[in-house]
């Protein structure tokens, strides 16, 4: 097994429910009601995202798809807004994912944003042309803070995966 | 080792299925297909309450921890501003309760000049309390959630007040919650009347991103127009009842380049940050219908006379006779037809095929 440069070590195979708790607990974070702030990072396609490029053949574009249209709903908004552009994601994050992997993760990170830029733009670009009330200018942060928060991403999901695989009494981790 | 220790698949030997880009293409035509459905034609409502209904018990999942926080923040308020706050209760109190006062005395001269003058008794509105639960986190829109649903017997298209004035009409109507769209946003808009003038226009949502207004469209640059005038709803449109304010004209600006003059407009309403609601019954449901039962007892009086008339009348009776052949079997004529068109229908009944045949 080929080790890529940058990784410490081989994981764990993935525990399935771990994946999809943690899709759902992005879900939740996403609908926490803090109101109406434009620059709010969207966590779920952060997720969708990681977990398209960890696991391409378990989260993939139908996935995200359903993820969207549950956004779409909860948020109000119009139905199909999200979806097209978590469905733009997850596609994105399956051609990236032979190649992301092999960099450093703040590197990694930087290869991520224009994924989320492109994903806010869809978004803006559908509720502008639908006669929709611009959101202001604070809208360009939120792919910025999602990009930063992929270093973070990687640390824990990531972390079941990178446990001993055979725990001892000395090493409980 | 044992096999399956790390997280390693083999590539796979036989096709995945669909290409990626062929699943991009289809999910992008699925959402491109909901957006137009969704924005133009307005069929996706059952879809929209379907998914409501099974992320409900999500969705109240992530209320809990916000209004933990926020019901122990009050807690930790302090006296000053408990007694602040009951302070400005009172003076609101007492600057209503002259009008209060006079409410009554002046309801009864009202009825009383409504009898005079023959106009219909204003229709009273019942309304619901609700509670706003949150704003909805859409930030090219301007709608709320509140905590009654079609459970509760909500129905579209009702208006929503507070304390202040209109703050909104329910648009989406979810099992057990409502979705209220704000009178800034884009898309609604509302009859309003100047209640100095008694000129009647339409008010729009015209939220931006840092203020939340509404506009006064199509109003010619010579109206009589100033700044202050209060708007209230006019009750033309069978939604809202008639005469509860809606906003505040700010700043109208006058081009020389335009006939139009552009009035910017403030809510009356705390369209950010109201708490309580009423949500009232659309004034169209409430409206009395003139009933095509009631002109019934006299036009079935009028018709016995003529009737008499006509068999008393030799001369009438061929009149008589005439009317009813040229609207053969009209069972659905109005109720003021009905004195002509009621003996057309026994020689219509004889002519007609079904009783003959059953007859014999």
């Amino acid at each position: 097994m080929i080790m890529r440069p940058g990784q410490q070590q081989l994981l764990l195979p993935l525990n399935p429910v771990f994946m999809w708790g943690s899709l759902i607990v992005a879900m939740l974070v996403n609908m926490l009601p803090i109101g109406r702030i434009a620059w709010t990072p969207d966590l779920l396609a952060l997720v969708i995202v990681f977990w398209g490029v960890h696991q391409p053949a378990r989260v993939s574009i139908g996935t995200a798809f359903i993820f969207g249209l549950a956004m779409d709903v909860q948020q109000s908004a119009l139905l199909g807004q999200h979806a097209l552009s978590y469905t733009t994601l997850g596609y994105f994050a399956t051609t990236i994912h032979r190649r992301l992997l092999w960099y450093p993760v703040f590197s990694q990170s930087l290869q991520v944003l224009p994924l989320f830029a492109l994903s806010h733009l869809i978004e803006l670009a559908i509720r502008i042309i639908g006669g929709g009330v611009f959101p202001g200018w604070p809208v360009l942060l939120a792919p910025l803070i999602e990009a930063a928060l992929w270093p973070v991403a990687t640390g824990v999901l990531l972390a079941p995966q990178r446990r001993a695989p055979e725990p001892d009494a000395n090493r409980p981790l | 080792m044992p096999l399956g220790t790390l997280d390693r698949t083999a590539p796979p030997l036989f096709n995945q299925g669909p290409s990626a880009l062929s699943k991009l293409i289809f999910f992008s035509a699925l959402a491109l297909f909901l957006m137009v459905a969704d924005g133009r034609f307005h069929l996706v409502q059952p879809i929209r309450s379907a998914i409501g209904t099974i992320l409900y018990p999500a969705q109240w999942l992530a209320l809990k921890p916000v209004q933990m926080v926020l019901g122990g923040s009050k807690y930790f308020d302090d006296l000053q501003t408990a007694q602040r706050n009951e302070s400005q209760a009172m003076k609101a109190l007492a600057s209503q309760a002259e009008r209060a006062s006079q409410a009554d005395a002046m309801a009864q001269d009202n009825a009383r000049l409504r009898g005079l003058l023959e106009l219909r008794q204003t229709t009273v509105t019942p309304g619901r309390a609700a509670e706003v639960l949150y704003d909805a986190a859409d930030p090219y829109s301007r709608k709320v959630i509140i905590d009654q649903g079609q459970t509760h017997g909500i129905v579209p298209g009702s208006p929503v007040i507070d304390a202040d004035g209109v703050l909104g009409q329910v648009t989406l109507v979810q099992a057990f919650t409502s979705e209220v769209t704000l009178v800034i946003d884009r898309d609604l808009s509302i009859p309003v009347q100047n209640t100095r003038t008694g000129a009647r226009s339409v008010a729009f949502g015209d939220a931006t991103a840092h203020s939340a207004g509404m506009e006064l469209r199509f109003m010619g640059a010579n109206a009589d127009l100033r700044e202050g005038d209060q708007l209230a709803t006019s009750g033309v449109d069978g939604v809202y009842p008639a005469g509860i304010p809606v906003a505040r004209i700010e700043r109208i600006e006058r081009r020389a380049d335009s006939a139009f003059a552009r009035i910017y407009c403030v809510p009356t309403a705390t369209v950010s940050g109201a708490r309580y609601v009423l949500v009232l019954a659309p004034a169209g449901s409430q409206m009395p219908r003139v009933a095509p039962a009631t002109p019934e007892p006299l036009a079935a009086q009028k018709k016995k006379d003529k009737d008499a008339k006509a068999k008393s009348d030799g001369k009438n009776k061929g009149k008589a006779e005439k009317a009813p052949a040229d609207k053969p079997a009209d069972a659905a004529a109005p109720a003021a037809q009905k004195p002509a068109a009621q003996p057309a229908a026994k020689p219509a009944t004889a002519a007609a095929p079904k009783p003959e045949g059953r007859t014999p």
